[in-house]
């Protein structure tokens, strides 16, 4: 793929008018919320910074493995040990549901690259994956040929992107608040890169136990407006 | 690899019993002969470290295996103290354990307690089959809070692994805490000072899962309060006086494996009494299968 037309995939896939269903997901805010972990402005910086480390340290390692190595058994074998990492309900639902979802999405929109539809067809319903969210991330990125560090990135601008989303839709900023504090995070989130990028999976890990506890909350949520 | 200690607990004339028991310097297994009721099956280990914790680059490694129809429990005397780090030099502990069909076993240790400047991390894994049960606890402190050491430690890592028969990953869980990151750790523990979790796995103890997960979420119920319930969202509470505070303790409970085979329980709690508390509320019914209740 030439990089006129490479330009053009990377800005598709990370637009948020892309249907994966992100915004349907808080990360765990509105449960931080109600746990009074969140209540201001600057208590909702901290909590992103802290979701993108955490990102970083378990995500980031099954981006990586994908995007190196974006074959089906490399797939399988990650997608049914972040199952067994993702130990909290409500993340592993939430990671399930946007992987499905993008895998459709990707497989129908990517159509020069026929492996997707191919493995998505194959698999579909067959149980033998459950569709994590990172691994298909990476995948897509390594079959359009992204390199590792940008495919890493991306994964941390996503996260950042659909977070501060469903902050302004819990009214904790306003749209022109929350547009400048994706822009003060993007050189934290360069940092984090930095720090957890390029790691095999086994090292895969929790940095912020406190957001695991709270996140398994949202189950528990009287009322709620997200997912997850 | 060479490991420090070793014990075997089987089936012998009916009764779980020690069949073999091996520990070297700086581990110690006391095993007492009789801790609950004679009617009750079950085996008590107490782990012991010579010097009252861990020392900068001990590496203590030991084997459990819980034969078919047995039961024990793994535990402590008191919590695991880790000594303050001689440069980089890091701390770790071992734990393998096989879980047979039909056996139990219960690791329910005081909490682990980090000085200033310590590195450590411990691993446990943990090889069930379908018919193995399998209570997990694994909890920590921020230190020895009485001299004002809060999540002051350099390092600290807990790996927790079950793997199915076949070498399936069932549960797999890593947390990491070091000082130098992007933020520090006292940051991202929002005041509170003890994080744990608790594993509940097969048939024997079935029934205390499903209680745990009702008591979870009926003890959140009332914690939890939507901002949006007021007509004042978020954004105004922050000028007004904070009338709602932090929960003393936060737990969220999760299913995992094969048709739920497991519940994961998480807690943060502001002091270790009230952990000690919740697990001792939570696990009471274990009596029956262990003798005694825990935590008491």
């Amino acid at each position: 793929m030439d990089d006129k037309h490479c330009h053009w995939s990377q800005w598709q896939l990370l637009d948020s008018i892309l249907p994966t269903g992100g915004f349907a997901h808080s990360f765990g805010l509105e449960a931080a919320i109600q746990a009074q972990i969140v209540s201001s402005p600057d208590d909702l910086k901290t909590f992103v910074i802290h979701l993108l480390d955490n990102t970083g340290s378990l995500f980031l390692p099954f981006v990586h493995s994908a995007t190196q190595s974006p074959d089906f058994e490399t797939w399988k074998k990650n997608d049914m040990l972040l199952d067994a990492m993702l130990t909290n309900e409500v993340s592993r639902k939430a990671s399930v549901t946007q992987g499905s979802a993008l895998m459709r999405v990707s497989a129908i929109v990517f159509s020069e690259i026929p492996s997707l539809k191919a493995m998505r067809e194959n698999l579909y319903g067959t149980g033998a994956v459950s569709f994590h969210h990172a691994p298909i991330f990476g995948l897509i990125c390594g079959l359009l040929g992204w390199d590792g560090t940008m495919s890493q990135r991306a994964y941390l601008f996503i996260t950042l992107r659909d977070v501060i989303s469903a902050a302004t839709r819990l009214n904790l900023v306003g749209p022109l608040g929350a547009a400048v504090l994706q822009h003060q995070l993007a050189f934290v989130a360069e940092d984090i890169l930095k720090r957890w990028m390029n790691r095999p999976v086994e090292e895969a890990c929790q940095t912020v136990p406190l957001l695991e506890t709270v996140q398994g909350c949202h189950s528990c949520l009287f009322s709620k407006m997200f997912c997850s | 690899m060479e490991v420090d200690g070793a014990v075997v607990v089987e089936k012998v004339a009916g009764k779980s019993a020690v069949t073999r028991c091996f520990s070297k310097y700086p581990l110690k297994f006391i095993i007492p002969r009789k801790v609950g009721p004679s009617k009750t099956d079950c085996i008590w280990i107490y782990t012991l470290n010579y010097g009252g914790g861990i020392v900068s680059g001990d590496s203590i490694s030991c084997e459990l295996t819980v034969k078919d129809g047995s039961n024990a429990v793994l535990t402590t005397q008191a919590s695991t103290k880790v000594y303050k780090s001689r440069g980089e030099e890091l701390s770790e502990q071992l734990l393998e354990a096989r879980i047979g069909s039909d056996a139990l076993l219960a690791v329910l240790p005081d909490p682990v307690t980090c000085f200033a400047t310590a590195r450590y991390a411990q691993k446990q894994v943990f090889r069930v089959g379908s018919g193995s049960s399998l209570v997990l606890v694994d909890w920590f402190t921020s230190g020895r809070h009485g001299s004002g050491e809060i999540w002051e430690f350099d390092l600290f890592k807990s790996t927790n692994q079950i793997f199915l028969e076949d070498g399936h990953p069932l549960f797999f869980d890593t947390v990491l805490l070091e000082r130098g990151g992007i933020n520090t750790i006292i940051e991202r523990m929002h005041g509170y000072q003890v994080i744990a979790m608790v594993v509940i796995l097969g048939p024997k103890v079935k029934n205390i899962r499903d209680q745990v997960r009702e008591n979870v979420k009926m003890i959140m119920g009332e914690q939890l309060h939507s901002p949006f319930t007021s007509a004042r969202g978020p954004q105004m509470k922050m000028n007004s006086n904070r009338l709602l505070t932090k929960p003393e303790i936060i737990a969220s409970s999760s299913v995992f494996g094969p048709m739920g085979i497991g519940t994961v329980v998480r807690i943060a709690a502001m002091e270790t009494e009230t952990v000690y508390r919740f697990l001792q509320q939570q696990l009471a019914s274990m009596e029956t299968l262990l003798g005694v209740p825990p935590y008491k």
